[in-house]
């Protein structure tokens, strides 16, 4: 038998061999309007990097959005089980045999790694985004093969929440310090489902399924997240037929595209929520700033219908949530409580006419195109604060650093509420004493003595009827200050191959496993 | 002729000299780079981190120097996200974009130029106004709509894609060399209008010459003079055009790279970009100016 005789038969015994399934997998392409320059799931958090981390790693612990779209509950998935050894320690149990797409199994050195001080949360570390989440860790340790301790300098009872952060995601030590950071974050690893073959941070990410995936077959043969900037070109490409799936469609054009044939569209409200924050400091570029009286605040929130406009913009796709009353919540969420300060023109033109306010121009800072129909939205509502007699300018900032400048009255911005499983993030993260609106170089506000007390009480609840009442206590000392306001749930949309079966449940987050992905028609 | 060619040379390097600071400054006055890189509601202690890798905490004019002295020994720097050399990644994009607009420019010439020829001869018949009407349309149209149209109607109504980086180049061309076509043929056409009505053409005429070659040995070298110029310009349309382009055609070439370099305020991949298109406009401005001396016997004789 020659060499290539032999090679000929080898090819076809390989492809023999290989499962039925596998042949009918379908090539996925996913068209994105960007990619995170770096995969590193921590130095790339964000959406465009969201979209594809998942596919690569698997995290310790996993919210269930497959079967219930919030995510409420959380699953097992690096990590078996998890149980708090001390208020203050957590222990988290492995999964045994889980391989990396090397081949290498996964330990605790692995996580142990993957939620150090060195790479997380010392000084100057690997990848600096993560502080945010790995807020009081004072030590983690590999305890045995396959078990992790995680301590807290204060009692965190939702510790394993954290896990299903971008922190969570598990990442090869040994490939991790072989390559070096940024090699890592250009060609990373993972346990995931798929594996990556190609990145190029201004074309694509190409990768394979991962066959040898230890939760189950990958769906679809190959992933590709391709850039393609231009909506109608994603468009174009979904209707002939070259892509599969198609991100961020324009608000406006969702009603033209579910017209079209071959294509479903899905617009998902997702865990985050656009608002503006009201500048209540004095400072030397706003010495007599009006919005230090809590009553112009009050007449400002109270003299816009939030309802009618989200209802125009958005139809049906989201709602306006009472401050920190999110569904993603569970047992916090309730959905019969109400705003202390509804629209009410009336109340709005009292609470104006109890302040100083005499009609001077408040500027409003929006940075241009980041939320979708923010602009919109803000015209409408500096209408409607014109009819009570609240002059507001809208000054577009083509980037976040310019709009941080000084001076403005209104900064626009939104507020992730994922994270902690409860208002955590959104109440205290974001408005204590950690939080850029009160330490940044854009800060708007002074805490008042009150909201720091209850956000203690709130913070060191451990049984969840304290930690309740703690959290309405300081949602309703937010709202006595009103120190900003929430303008609707954030939505994002997609347009699918109607063959297709996936859904990714109220994310931003595109999944491809077969927890997602349920088939694919031809 | 020697200070011509002198006084040329230096004006592209003071057109460099000019560029490279102008680029260094605005890119670090619109906006902090290193907040570029984390979320908006980064704690400062993050931001000020990234700033320190990337050297951003040292005064502007240590910066400067820093990078005009790495610039000088061929340092081009790094990208701040991938690590990776900025002249590798663009190297790894040109031939697209070098596929892309070579074949635009062929395009523009040999479609653009032959028929406002064409027109010129024919003047003031209906092929004359047909072309002129269709170089004003192909000025006017905006290569970004015209691309949409195309990719939306082939995608609508023949279920074609004529987008990504597998698609034929010549979509991509064809809208980017639209406009350089229009403008073309309608210099051609007022260049050979001139020409062929000029004294010496009449004279060539007297002399029994054919019409052909007056056409091709007399008329057509003085046409070429504003032509040339406006090919040397229209490079400048074409790099800037190939930007919105490779945009929406999700052509994978420099333009893209440079939208995103410039979206991600990749300092030294933004920096090195533009450096490459203003190095790109300057030579070709020069070799402009050095094919006068080839075409024109009165610049050379100057």
């Amino acid at each position: 038998m020659t060499f290539r005789s032999l090679m000929a038969v080898t090819l076809l015994a390989g492809a023999l061999a290989m499962p039925v399934a596998a042949q009918d997998r379908p090539d996925m392409v996913i068209a994105v309007d960007n990619l995170w320059p770096t995969m590193d799931p921590v130095i790339g958090i964000s959406t465009t990097g969201a979209r594809v981390h998942t596919n690569i790693f698997d995290t310790l612990v996993r919210r269930n959005r497959w079967e219930d779209p919030d995510g409420t509950e959380l699953v097992p998935w690096l990590a078996e089980s998890w149980q708090q050894l001390s208020p203050n320690v957590w222990e988290f149990t492995l999964r045994e045999g889980v391989p990396f797409h090397d081949g290498h199994i996964m330990d605790a050195a692995d996580v142990a790694f993957s939620l150090s001080a060195e790479r997380l949360w010392g000084d100057e570390p690997l990848a600096p985004r993560g502080t945010r989440y790995t807020r009081g860790f004072v030590r983690v340790e590999a305890t045995g093969p396959l078990t992790v301790e995680i301590e807290t300098s204060f009692p965190d009872p939702n510790l394993p929440f954290r896990m299903v952060t971008p922190i969570g995601f598990v990442l090869p030590q040994h490939y991790y310090e072989e390559v070096g950071t940024e090699a890592f974050g250009q060609m990373p690893m993972g346990t995931g489902p798929y594996r990556m073959t190609a990145f190029d941070p201004s074309v694509a990410v190409d990768a394979v399924a991962f066959d040898d995936y230890w939760a189950g077959e990958p769906p679809a043969a190959t992933l590709r997240f391709e850039i393609v900037p231009e909506f109608s070109t994603r468009f174009a490409g979904l209707v002939a037929g070259e892509y599969d799936v198609v991100v961020s469609v324009p608000a406006d054009q969702v009603d033209a595209l579910e017209g079209t044939e071959g294509v479903t569209v899905m617009e998902k409200g997702i865990e985050n929520y656009p608002m503006f924050a009201f500048n209540m400091l004095e400072t030397e570029a706003l010495p007599d700033n009006p919005l230090t009286d809590v009553n112009l605040r009050r007449a400002i929130v109270a003299g816009v219908d939030r309802e009618a406009i989200a209802a125009a913009i958005w139809g049906e796709a989201t709602f306006v949530p009472t401050p920190f009353n999110f569904p993603e919540y569970g047992d916090y969420y309730d959905p019969d409580r109400e705003r202390a300060v509804p629209f009410d023109p009336e109340q709005a033109a009292e609470y104006l006419a109890a302040s100083d306010y005499d009609g001077e121009e408040l500027i409003w800072h929006i940075t241009r195109g980041f939320y979708p129909n923010y602009e919109i939205a803000a015209e409408f509502m500096v209408e409607q604060w014109a009819e009570i007699g609240i002059n507001v300018r809208i000054e577009l900032k083509d980037n976040f650093s310019l709009a941080y400048e000084r001076p403005f009255h209104f900064l626009n911005m939104s507020m992730s509420s994922e994270f902690s499983g409860d208002p955590y993030r959104p109440l205290w993260m974001d408005w204590g004493p950690e939080s850029s609106r009160f330490g940044a170089s854009h800060r708007t506000w002074d805490m008042t003595e009150d909201f720091v007390r209850l956000g203690e009480v709130f913070e060191q609840a451990q049984e969840f009827e304290d930690r309740y009442q703690a959290y309405l206590d300081l949602v309703a000392e937010w709202e006595r200050v009103t120190p900003g306001m929430y303008m609707w749930r954030n939505v994002v949309s997609y347009a699918i191959n109607e063959n297709l079966q996936w859904d990714p449940g109220n994310s931003a987050v595109t999944i491809f496993d077969h927890l997602y992905m349920t088939g694919y028609d031809e | 002729m020697t200070g011509y060619i002198l006084s040329r040379v230096l004006r592209a390097a003071l057109t460099m000299l000019v560029t490279v600071t102008l680029v260094f400054l605005f890119i670090r006055l619109s906006g902090d780079p290193a907040a570029a890189l984390v979320p908006p509601d980064a704690p400062q202690e993050v931001i000020d981190q990234y700033a320190r890798a990337m050297g951003l905490d040292q005064p502007l004019w240590q910066q400067y120097l820093g990078y005009v002295g790495g610039l000088l020994q061929g340092n081009f720097g790094f990208s701040i996200h991938t690590g990776i050399a900025v002249e590798e990644t663009f190297l790894g994009r040109l031939p697209f974009t070098l596929h892309l607009g070579i074949t635009a420019l062929a395009l523009a010439i040999f479609i653009g130029i032959p028929i406002g020829a064409l027109a010129a001869i024919r003047r003031g018949t209906a092929l004359d106004r047909f072309v002129m009407g269709f170089s004003v349309f192909a000025f006017a149209m905006p290569n970004f709509l015209f691309g949409l149209v195309m990719i939306l109607v082939a995608a609508l109504a023949f279920s074609a894609f004529l987008g990504g980086e597998n698609a034929n180049v010549i979509w991509p061309a064809l809208t980017l060399g639209l406009a350089a076509m229009g403008s073309f043929a309608r210099f051609t056409r007022s260049s050979v209008l001139e020409t062929i009505n000029a004294p010496y053409m009449r004279a060539a005429e007297a002399r029994g010459v054919p019409f052909g070659m007056r056409l091709l040995r007399h008329a057509a070298p003085n046409a070429a003079i504003p032509l040339v110029t406006l090919i040397g310009l229209s490079l400048g349309a074409l790099v800037a055009g190939s930007v919105v382009t490779e945009q929406v055609f999700a052509w994978p070439g420099v333009g893209q790279l440079l939208v995103r370099s410039v979206a991600t305020r990749d300092l030294a991949q933004v920096q090195f970009l533009v450096l490459v298109v203003a190095f790109t406009m300057v030579m070709a401005n020069l070799i402009v100016d050095m094919l006068y001396l080839v075409i024109d016997p009165r610049i050379r004789a100057k």
